[in-house]
């Protein structure tokens, strides 16, 4: 599989990984999150976990079970950890997670694993099980820069006792931390449904199938139905850009059933839209990778014009396409996209109206800036890259043994 | 007859030391005390993060600078050649000393956008190919990567304390000055590495010696 990726990332790369691979051959990994589908985590999973084995770093995956209890009160504990709401985490919730923690560790064996990547909070508290001679590292994909204190304090009684700890940049990581940070950021894997080449007859047939017209320009954001992606916004900046381009408006998503919020969202989206002949706000199932490519691919602007955002890989997928991403200064948005080289960063509905315009009316632009932003993720933001980087913690980490 | 030349590359891994900044005066003050290696991070190896792309600074202290309205100061600092350098202490000294010289208390405001200072975890590997001939020698750059080109033309002249890079010295040795030459003035830091092996290839394919 390792040799599919050569036409992205160069024959010469795949040697370095085998190189710095061989120095840690045999060496047992565990990854441990709490689902195997849905969510960038597992999607990364999916693809790192099969190339570690097939560099001989035997690798396990394995899940952290819990109930709706045990996650309603990891989801508090992890917006919390974003952002203080002025909730509070009380004891019962405590004793909740210990005891489905130590259910967990009856099921989930870490004993005969030399590193365990331990992923998001969920599972944070399977360190007690830690073993002399085991390297344990703790993988934050939230940003927790600015985190509720009472939420931190209980994080930080099991933090510690981590060997490492990565976050996605370093805008991420509390100043409180005291063990070792590395930063890390995510990839996406260009041989996923969702990254792959698509005939031009595939995108036309997928795109048109909904209506759009493929002659007319298409603005497009793919998010989840969620306030904090802004949809709203690049809907009225949409309105400003209609006075002078003839150009549609693709809102693509998706809500799970279990996300009320997500559902009275996309309805407000449908109202506040449907006078408007050129507006798609399309609610799309779960895993419509091709779907989603397809679109991407057709766009002729991207944007992603979220309020607060963790690392956005989605910017990262459209840019690997070719294309200029206009994408809110917040996250790990600014770290994808160079500002005037590979998309624009803004700050407002206005200032995403105007770049979008600008690069509507440029196809110079758009194409110089396409081109850069797929140099940029073939460099910094694919799986080999996150991979190599991986297998070098591992090295150094197991060194400091020494 | 001279030493074989042994192809290496060189990987690494980014650690946040802790340290952010939020004004000049903190700058200044953190650059005093960082870890030498988060110099080298910032000034040579951010470049090799971003050498694909047209960026408007050289290094990331640089376009910090800029962002936050140090117009100036950003010229400055990105007009400092790293590869003048192979003693980082030596180059923490001229940075620290060109902000100084183009400071003013007026300038102490703290700024929104902090800098991180990160450092590099670094690994050296071997890739088995040796070169004991000019033809081997060629045959090994081409099946170099761009990581190994950093290593053999920035790094290796901070390991041995030298301005010669790795492949230059190695010609020098074998006597083939003109190309040597020719190689150590390369301006790593306006082109791409991708760009930089490939002129590398055609002066070393080219007939002059």
């Amino acid at each position: 599989m390792l040799e599919e990726y050569i036409p992205f990332v160069g024959e010469e790369t795949i040697q370095e990984l085998i190189l710095i691979s061989k120095k840690l051959k045999d060496l047992k990994v565990l990854h441990v999150n709490s689902t195997y589908k849905g969510g960038g985590v597992a999607e990364i999973l999916n693809s790192l976990v099969p190339l570690m084995n097939e560099l001989e770093i035997k690798t396990d995956w394995k899940v952290f079970r819990g109930d709706e209890r045990f996650f309603s009160f990891t989801k508090k504990l992890h917006n919390l950890l974003h952002i203080p709401c002025g909730k509070y985490i009380n004891s019962d919730e405590i004793v909740y997670y210990l005891k489905i923690t130590f259910e967990n560790l009856k099921e989930i064996d870490t004993e005969n694993y030399d590193i365990v990547f331990i992923h998001d909070p969920q599972p944070m508290g399977l360190i007690i099980k830690k073993h002399p001679g085991q390297k344990w590292i703790w993988r934050c994909h939230i940003d927790t820069s600015t985190p509720d204190p009472q939420a931190w304090n209980f994080l930080e009684n099991f933090l510690n006792a981590y060997d490492a700890c990565i976050f996605h940049m370093p805008e991420f990581a509390y100043e409180r931390i005291t063990i070792p940070i590395y930063t890390i950021p995510p990839s996406i894997d260009p041989l996923h449904p969702k990254n792959i080449e698509l005939s031009e007859e595939e995108i036309k047939n997928i795109i048109t199938k909904f209506g759009i017209d493929l002659e007319k320009p298409i603005i497009l954001q793919v998010s989840r139905f969620d306030r904090l992606k802004d949809p709203f916004g690049v809907f009225e900046a949409f309105k400003l850009i209609k006075k002078k381009y003839d150009c549609q408006l693709v809102l693509v998503g998706s809500f799970a059933e279990d996300d009320p919020e997500g559902e009275s969202v996309y309805k407000e989206l449908l109202n506040k839209t449907s006078g408007e002949k050129d507006v798609f706000v399309l609610n799309l199932p779960p895993n419509s990778h091709r779907e989603i490519n397809a679109f991407q691919r057709g766009a002729t602007v991207v944007v992603q014009k979220s309020l607060k955002e963790g690392f956005g890989l989605v910017v990262s997928e459209a840019m690997w396409k070719g294309k200029p991403v206009v994408g809110s200064n917040v996250g790990g948005i600014k770290r994808q996209i160079v500002h005037g080289i590979t998309g624009y960063l803004v700050n407002s509905i206005e200032g995403a109206a105007v770049r979008i315009k600008q690069l509507l009316a440029n196809k110079y632009f758009r194409d110089e800036m396409g081109f850069h932003a797929k140099e940029r993720v073939k460099h910094r933001f694919l799986i080999i890259r996150h991979l190599r980087d991986y297998l070098i913690l591992i090295y150094k980490i197991l060194n400091q043994k020494s | 007859m001279s030493n074989p030349f042994v192809f290496k590359s060189e990987l690494w891994i980014p650690r946040y030391t802790g340290i952010k900044v939020c004004s000049l005066k903190e700058l200044i003050e953190a650059l005093k005390i960082i870890d030498k290696f988060s110099i080298f991070y910032h000034m040579y190896i951010n470049i090799f993060n971003y050498h694909n792309l047209p960026t408007f600074y050289t290094n990331s202290i640089s376009y910090w600078l800029y962002k936050n309205g140090y117009l100036l100061l950003a010229e400055k600092l990105s007009v400092i050649d790293p590869l003048d350098y192979f003693d980082l202490e030596e180059l923490r000294n001229v940075l620290i000393k060109t902000i100084k010289e183009n400071y003013y208390e007026n300038m102490n405001e703290k700024k929104g956008n902090p800098f991180y200072f990160i450092t590099a975890e670094r690994e050296i590997i071997e890739s088995g190919r040796i070169a004991h001939t000019l033809n081997e020698f060629i045959e090994g750059i081409k099946k170099s990567s761009i990581n190994s080109l950093f290593y053999h033309l920035v790094t290796s002249r901070i390991e041995n304390k030298t301005l010669i890079n790795d492949y230059s010295a190695w010609l020098f040795n074998m006597g083939v000055a003109k190309k040597a030459e020719k190689i150590n003035k390369l301006d790593l830091y306006s082109r791409n590495l991708y760009e930089i092996k490939k002129e590398i290839i055609e002066i070393l394919e080219s007939k002059e010696c």
